[in-house]
């Protein structure tokens, strides 16, 4: 129990945004969370970022936000843990208030990636791995790490490529409700099965897109009707090869048991839930991870639909990483921000009397995650 | 090829910790071990970061050393299956460059 509430939220549209700098973006996405809450006094600003610097050369992320909206002379910092960052932030804030230092805190992320070529932004994401590395020079890439994961799991599995085609083809179909998503043009399996390779297995949908975007909350210690429950975060190997098992995320695993002992439930309690579905398979190894389904069983519960928002699981329905948009330190917030809705009963793919749910966030191959359990009150 | 092996338990890496990444408290050991192992998995990738682009499309493995614990993640020089037998061809830039045996 954090005792630590949600009082505002704020998310602009993802998409690809040529006439909006990355400021504008946070901005919007920051005063909306400030209305929403009705405008408090902010004690402290966190903003989620990872390539400002390298794609837009613009820092000083926390100080523009305070600066632009007037918040006063109050302590801000950019958080950065690769596609964690927001996720990240996030925690920053509520560890803040736990201190005892702020009483309300603005937390925000944001990304601006759509201006840069293709092989610039891959090259730069690629910052999030172990660059001293035998396995980096080698030329891994991370749909390069989530394809070689999918390859020992289909086989050690019954899965194909369909059951990632079924994961990519869920969130599309939960972002066509979802009007601030990247993807709203419906697909089918065959397009999905039959787009170009990426990084065998994966395929164009089953990687998530680049994404200009921001969102944005206010958490206060003030009592409200959304509470934090519980707030936790573990590290994981930096490189594929120290992984002792290939296909487990020990960080999803370790940060979603943390957060699950601190906040008193367990997986079978939770009524919604945002994965960090950077890559379909991602999403597979998550839901096993977190306890939802059994190791090498999340095929199954795929190929039964149990994770589709009308199922008994219903994982992002917002569309995901894949369907919602990735700009990358904004994606940890945003997730929130479907969820806030959900309890709110506000949501786009409302699963009707959600009261527990739960956003998992991950950076890099594995090396940090975050996982928050909200509830409503 | 070299790997570290934990003095205290069964955890091995090609790369070196200052403890053990599994048990925490072990002590990795320096070992000389045979560069052959098989595919345990793979991807091909079709795009790539752009200091790797001209290479593209290049495959990526993950093997399982024969004598170790211990994988490593090399580049090969050809299409593979899972659990073909390799080995260690050439360095390339920092990377291991492995063939089909």
């Amino acid at each position: 129990m954090t005792n630590v509430y949600i009082e505002g939220i704020g998310m602009t549209k993802f998409g690809k945004f040529v006439d909006r700098s990355m400021k504008q973006l946070l901005l919007d996405a920051s005063i909306q969370a400030l209305e929403d809450a009705g405008n408090p006094k902010i004690d402290a600003v966190f903003v989620g970022n990872f390539m400002g610097g390298s794609i837009s050369n613009q820092e000083i992320l926390g100080a523009l936000v305070a600066n632009e909206l007037g918040l006063g002379y109050v302590p801000t910092a950019k958080v950065e843990g690769a596609c964690a960052s927001g996720g990240i932030a996030l925690r920053q804030g509520i560890m803040g208030i736990l201190s005892g230092e702020y009483d309300t805190v603005l937390v925000a992320g944001v990304e601006k990636m759509k201006h840069a070529s293709t092989a610039d932004v891959t090259q730069a994401i690629n910052a999030a791995m172990d660059t001293d590395s035998n396995e980096k020079q080698a030329g891994l890439t991370f749909p390069g790490f989530f394809g070689v994961l999918a390859n020992r799991y289909f086989y050690e599995t019954d899965a194909t490529k369909e059951h990632l085609a079924m994961i990519a083809l869920k969130n599309r179909e939960n972002a066509l409700n979802n009007p601030l998503a990247q993807f709203q043009k419906p697909t089918t399996m065959e397009e999905i099965m039959g787009a170009r390779i990426i990084t065998s297995p994966l395929g164009l949908f089953d990687c998530s897109p680049t994404t200009d975007g921001a969102a944005a909350l206010v958490i206060s210690r003030t009592k409200g009707d959304i509470h934090i429950r519980s707030s936790a975060q573990s590290s994981g190997p930096t490189q594929m090869q120290d992984a002792d098992d290939l296909l487990s995320l020990p960080a999803v695993r370790e940060s979603g048991r943390l957060a699950y002992e601190k906040a008193g439930v367990g997986p079978e309690d939770i009524d919604v839930v945002e994965i960090h579905d950077c890559f379909s398979m991602t999403e597979m190894i998550a839901i096993e991870e977190l306890g939802f389904f059994n190791k090498r069983e999340g095929w199954l519960a795929i190929e039964q639909g149990r994770t589709k928002a009308n199922g008994d699981k219903p994982v992002n329905t917002s569309g995901g990483l894949l369907s919602r948009g990735h700009p990358i330190g904004a994606t940890g917030v945003a997730q929130i921000y479907q969820l806030v809705q959900q309890l709110r009963g506000t949501a786009p793919n409302q699963v009707e009397g959600a009261r527990l749910a739960l956003a998992q966030n991950l950076g890099g191959t594995g090396s940090y995650s975050t996982v928050h359990i909200l509830e409503r009150l | 090829m070299k790997v570290y092996q934990c003095d205290n338990c069964e955890y091995a890496s090609v790369s070196k910790k200052y403890r053990c990444a599994s048990c925490h408290t072990g002590q990795l050991q320096e070992q000389t071990v045979s560069s052959k192992g098989n595919v345990y998995s793979y991807t091909d990738i079709h795009i790539a970061p752009a200091e790797f682009a001209h290479l593209a499309p290049y495959t990526i493995a993950l093997v399982q050393l024969n004598e170790t614990r211990a994988k490593v993640a090399v580049r090969m020089n050809t299409e593979v299956s899972i659990g073909d037998a390799v080995d260690f061809d050439r360095m390339e830039g920092g990377a291991y460059i492995y063939s089909k045996c």
